[in-house]
């Protein structure tokens, strides 16, 4: 204990070390700062979006007349907001898409267009906490503990000192546990600020905390056995950036490209093509065909399901069913693929504290890739639930009366 | 009672060279002892070992009766070291050098104390508050011999202590061994100033090539005669 | 020979010796090497793909039976982007924008099925592309094998020696200047050998030698300032945690900070923000599927003068092609309208972006290399603009057929009478309105315009590291 005093006051007075806390703190300010900036402007865009869609789809209801024409014209916002957390991890939310405007017509033509975002945001990356906690923060520590005993060396310092401890661990431990420590605390402090201000809840910060001050300690194991090498500070500084390049950036990538040679996804773009392909030759078909495949999966409508005229919206909404129906294997395909590659990049994460870092935040702020695939199925659920209002609007053929629409299904946001 | 410091029959090994053949040497407790040697004799690389930097690949060494190597942290609790060229850190001044240096060897020492052992090495009281990157190789010196003795251990073991300081530090500096030894330590001194040597060791062995190749003492009441070392040191490597 | 010839030879032997830049730049070489022949397989693999789908896009448009136009304005259309020569180099924002646009009538839709979107999630430093590797990797490399030129003459005092010979500063500055070089060129090999092959693939000369050329300029950039720092600072472990820093800071962090900063100073609308603000705006221009919307009444009124009629049933055109292709147009307009706000906000996003050059090297050599490779935003809105081209063009076709081909009892009573809605199929053949689409980069001079600012840039950066070597070398002193 009394080392740690010691060793405290002692970094106190460390300019260099104090440089690069200092550098830490600035960082984790900026990057928090940002990120709830951010995740501010999205809540704000869900609102100001939600409003304007109320608005829209009251407008587009009333200029219609039937059952048929409320369904097409009326579009609903489906989104997910940013979870309290979400302010340290931005992830998938860069690259998935988080907001969606659907209608009754065939989902798999539309949940598959996501938002437009520029380009460049999702090519070179956002600055967020968990990129600094996982990719940064190991460099600093490099920076802060190589020379540990090295520049203790190099000054002519270390018979003496480890002469005047008795044990090297009475000199070192602390030292080093000292430095990490500051880093950890550097950085966890703004954190901690920003997770106040955002109101992510004691556990998930927490556990958040955990998931650093671990990572860095990971990583300081890795620099204290390499700083133990003869070897002067350059070079030790030069291994030591290369390990981290390559457990940060070359492991990661290479797993990607396996794991995504060896877990094939099917081709977007197929999943499309074989929709429209569907719910076009629907229209050619014989209309019974086409209700035939609809009433196997809803038995409840057999006895309205005649179609006579050449055009009924009953059919219509059938049909388009249907073409979902006939891109379910290739959609599951795809769903599963993804499903796959992120287990899979759950393992491939162990060679790699810097990925396990960045994963575990996102699991935690609710954008990692599971998450994301568990808003489309959400949003698949609403659209399910559409169906299971209009339905029975369409078989039963009811006057029309825009009061019933007001209980439209609401969209509810994944808590 | 067991000799403060003793080496038996050491042997060193490093890097396939041999660096100490077959040394042997006791210091007893209260004993000024002096290891004379050219450069790349052996002499640090005796220190070492017994500050356990070092392991014997032959033979032993022991402190205070226990080998070095069975307890590693006894023996450098036991002992206050003096490095060669010793450096403290530069960005910090000597009272803040000396209390973190102290506060690793886990004593607490204040102020008042301090500046009684920087008087006794005459450092400058003016300099003493400035950051000991400013200060010159004596006072820096002077400095580190400041913190041997603050450690107040038994026994101390100095590198090349007067190398850097000019004659009235060399002065001072002999007159404060002989005051540690009068107050009961052993001090272990290695050094190739021959006549620094004689004027305050009890003993002085000689080194050549790893080999103990010559054993001085002084006779009683007299100081070790000069010439007959110098000679020896300056003797070619006779068979 | 001449003396900074001399003192760059000595600094290469000196190299080759040291184990640490050996390992190092070997372990570079083989990184580099591997990933350009994935990269570029990869690559030619999916423009072969995306050419095959647009074939095969055209070729189904084209066997589709007869039928109503306004189907075939449903049935739409895809536009594929392939992806140029370069980008076996540099894929740009490639994998992160969709590749596939669907057209059809009434709508824009955005780009879909990004590769990204079904990557595994290994944290946001997971890709690896020869440029990358080039814009992170290889700055990296000289600061561990130059940090130390003068440092080393300094440590170990031959620097006295030389200067004390006659050496100047500047000659000896040359000299490590002309070892650091040289090993750049080393490694300019690399995007040299793929910028040779792109062109013997069809791009152009001057576009690939840009890039090589701007590459070039980076890594003398990061010459000159490992250079300079190697003359300024005065110990070995400063300098490389400095240069590390500075690494640090350039290449990873100001390139993002430079990301937030344009996202949070303009706010460019998603698409669907921008399509509800539309769609306020659009109900007005009327339902273009229902021709009794009173929205038409000024247009009927028109088109009857026009024909010189006196009610829809009797105009030679089918009044619902024609109300069909005039709401069309205007519904085109105002998604047009909306589009290229949308588009402009984004590219004033990629010049702040862009301007963040200033303080990274990175970042300007990354904006350049994109727009040479035509792999940029730029490239992407283009993109959108030509397929939203391709689609009005064969949406109106159609509408105009719509028009033409039909009567507008028939249309009318489609719904009801089998026979009328047999007589609404149009002729296979007349589906061959739609134009082939084949999405090439830009010109190499409009692509070497947009790459001139952060070329610029990164001469600004030589310029001023220039200067402080030039003055670093003439105080140079034991």
């Amino acid at each position: 204990m009394s080392g740690l005093l010691r060793e405290a006051r002692f970094l106190l007075r460390d300019r260099g070390a104090l440089l690069w806390l200092a550098l830490a703190l600035l960082l984790s300010a900026a990057a928090t700062g940002f990120g709830i900036a951010e995740v501010r402007g999205q809540r704000a865009t869900i609102a100001a979006l939600l409003e304007e869609d109320a608005r829209d789809r009251a407008d587009a209801i009333s200029k219609q007349e039937d059952w048929g024409g409320a369904a097409y014209a009326a579009f609903h916002l489906a989104y997910a907001p940013p979870s309290d957390f979400a302010f340290a991890a931005l992830g998938q939310r860069d690259t998935a898409p988080w907001l969606h405007r659907v209608r009754m017509l065939a989902l798999e033509g539309q949940i598959h267009e996501a938002d437009t975002k520029n380009a460049d945001f999702g090519l070179i990356g956002r600055f967020d906490f968990a990129f600094l906690a996982a990719t940064i923060a190991p460099l600093l520590l490099i920076l802060l503990l190589h020379d540990l005993r090295a520049g203790e060396r190099v000054a002519g310092r270390h018979d003496l000192l480890v002469a005047t401890a008795g044990a090297p661990q009475r000199l070192w431990r602390p030292r080093a546990t000292v430095r990490l420590a500051g880093l950890a605390f550097a950085m966890l402090v703004p954190f901690w600020i920003g997770a106040g201000i955002e109101g992510a809840g004691i556990a998930k910060t927490l556990a958040a905390s955990v998931l650093v001050m671990g990572g860095l300690a990971v990583w300081g194991l890795i620099v204290v056995a390499v700083g133990r090498l003869a070897a002067p500070p350059p070079v030790l500084l030069a291994v030591l950036v290369g390990l981290w390049l390559a457990l940060a950036l070359l492991v990661p990538a290479l797993s990607r490209a396996v794991i995504e040679a060896a877990v094939p996804v099917p081709d977007g773009a197929e999943i499309l093509m074989l929709q429209r392909e569907a719910v076009n030759d629907a229209w050619d078909k014989p209309k019974a065909a086409t209700m035939e495949t609809f009433l196997a999966r809803h038995p409840e409508w057999r006895s309205l399901g005649e179609v006579s005229k050449p055009f009924e919206w009953k059919w219509y909404y059938a049909f388009q069913q249907v073409g979902d129906q006939q891109a379910e294997p290739i959609v599951t395909a795809y769903r599963e693929g993804r499903l796959a590659r992120d287990a899979a990049a759950e393992w491939a994460a162990l060679l790699s504290p810097a990925a396990l870092v960045e994963r575990g935040f996102e699991r935690l702020a609710g954008t990692d890739m599971r998450a994301m695939i568990a808003y489309e199925d959400h949003v698949r659920a609403f659209h399910a639930d559409l169906r299971a209002f209009h339905y029975p609007l369409f078989f039963r053929d009811p006057p029309y009366d825009p009061v019933v629409l007001k209980g439209l299904p609401r969209y509810q946001p994944m808590p | 009672m067991p000799p403060a410091l003793e080496a038996r029959s050491l042997s060193l090994v490093r890097d396939g060279t041999i660096v100490l053949n077959d040394v042997s040497f006791a210091v007893a407790p209260g004993e000024v002892y002096a290891l004379l040697g050219g450069n790349g004799a052996g002499k640090s690389s005796t220190l070492l070992t017994f500050l356990g930097f070092l392991s014997p690949s032959g033979g032993e060494v022991l402190v205070a009766g226990r080998p070095v190597t069975q307890d590693v942290e006894a023996a450098r609790s036991a002992i206050a070291y003096l490095p060669e060229a010793a450096s403290l850190y530069g960005h910090l001044n000597a009272y803040e050098n000396l209390g973190y240096f102290l506060d690793l060897a886990g004593r607490r020492v204040d102020r008042a104390a301090m500046d009684a052992a920087l008087d006794q090495v005459a450092l400058p009281p003016e300099a003493r508050g400035r950051r000991m990157q400013s200060y010159s190789k004596g006072m820096r010196q002077k400095t580190a011999i400041a913190l041997a003795l603050l450690r107040d251990t038994p026994i101390l073991l100095l590198d090349e202590p007067t190398s850097g300081l000019d004659p009235v530090a060399i002065d001072e500096f002999h007159a404060m061994v002989k005051a540690l030894a009068a107050a009961g330590r052993t001090v272990l001194m290695v050094t190739h100033d021959v006549y620094g040597a004689c004027q305050i060791a009890d003993r002085v062995g000689l080194l050549r090539g790893g080999r103990m190749v010559g054993s001085f003492e002084a006779e009683s009441g007299r100081r070790i005669d000069t010439e007959t070392v110098h000679a020896a040191f300056a003797a070619r490597e006779a068979a | 020979m001449s003396a900074p010839f001399r003192i760059a030879r000595e600094e290469w032997r000196l190299w080759t010796r040291s184990r640490v830049v050996v390992v190092a730049a070997f372990i570079v070489a083989v990184l580099l090497a591997a990933t350009s022949v994935l990269t570029a397989l990869r690559l030619a693999d999916e423009a072969e793909r995306r050419t095959a789908r647009q074939a095969s896009a055209e070729a189904t448009f084209f066997a589709q039976p007869d039928r109503h136009p306004h189907r075939m304005v449903h049935y739409g259309h895809y536009a594929f982007r392939t992806p140029p020569p370069l980008s076996a180099f540099d894929p740009g924002v490639d994998a992160v924008t969709g590749q596939s646009i669907y057209l059809e009538g009434h709508r824009q839709n955005t780009a879909m099925f990004a590769d990204t979107r079904a990557a595994a999630d290994l944290g946001g430093f997971a890709a690896l592309t020869p440029a990358n590797l080039y814009q992170l990797l290889i700055p990296l490399l000289l600061i561990i094998i130059g940090h130390g030129v003068v440092l080393r003459e300094r440590e170990s005092g031959t620097l006295s020696v030389l200067l004390a010979q006659g050496q100047t500063g500047l000659a000896i500055a040359g000299g490590k200047a002309l070892a650091l070089a040289g090993v750049a060129g080393l490694f300019l090999l690399p995007v040299a050998v793929l910028a040779g092959l792109s062109v013997t693939g069809g791009e152009s000369p001057l576009a690939a030698g840009l890039l090589v050329g701007g590459y070039a300029l980076y890594l003398a950039v990061w010459a000159a300032l490992v250079l300079a720092v190697s003359l300024w600072v005065r110990q070995r472990s400063v300098a490389l945690g400095v240069l590390v820093l500075v690494w640090l800071m350039v290449a990873l962090i100001v390139p993002r900070i430079g990301i937030n900063a344009a996202s949070a100073a303009i706010d460019a609308p998603g698409k669907i923000e921008s399509d509800l603000v539309m769609l306020a705006e659009e109900r007005k221009l009327g339902d273009g599927h229902n021709a009794a919307d009173p929205a038409f009444e000024a247009l009927k009124k028109q088109v009857l003068e026009q024909y010189q009629a006196a009610s829809v049933e009797e105009l030679p055109v089918n009044w619902r092609g024609v109300v069909a292709g005039h709401s069309e147009a205007k519904l085109t307009a105002l998604m047009n309208a909306h589009a290229e706000r949308r588009m402009e906000s984004e590219a004033a996003q990629a010049r702040i972006v862009t301007w963040f050059g200033l303080a990274s090297p990175t970042l300007a050599v990354g904006a350049a290399s994109r727009a040479l490779a035509g792999t940029d935003l730029a490239t992407h809105h283009r993109f959108l603009r030509e397929s939203e081209a391709l689609r009005f063009d064969f949406v109106q076709g159609l509408n105009d057929l719509h028009a033409t081909a039909l009567t507008y009892a028939d249309d009318a009573a489609r719904s009801s009478d089998a026979e009328a809605e047999k007589r609404t199929r149009v002729n296979a053949a007349s589906w061959r309105l739609l134009d082939t689409f084949r999405f090439v980069p830009d010109p190499a001079a409009a692509r070497a315009a947009r790459a001139a600012l952060p070329l610029l840039l990164l001469f600004g950066w030589l310029a001023v590291l220039g200067g402080a070597i030039v003055a670093g070398a003439r105080r140079l002193a034991p």
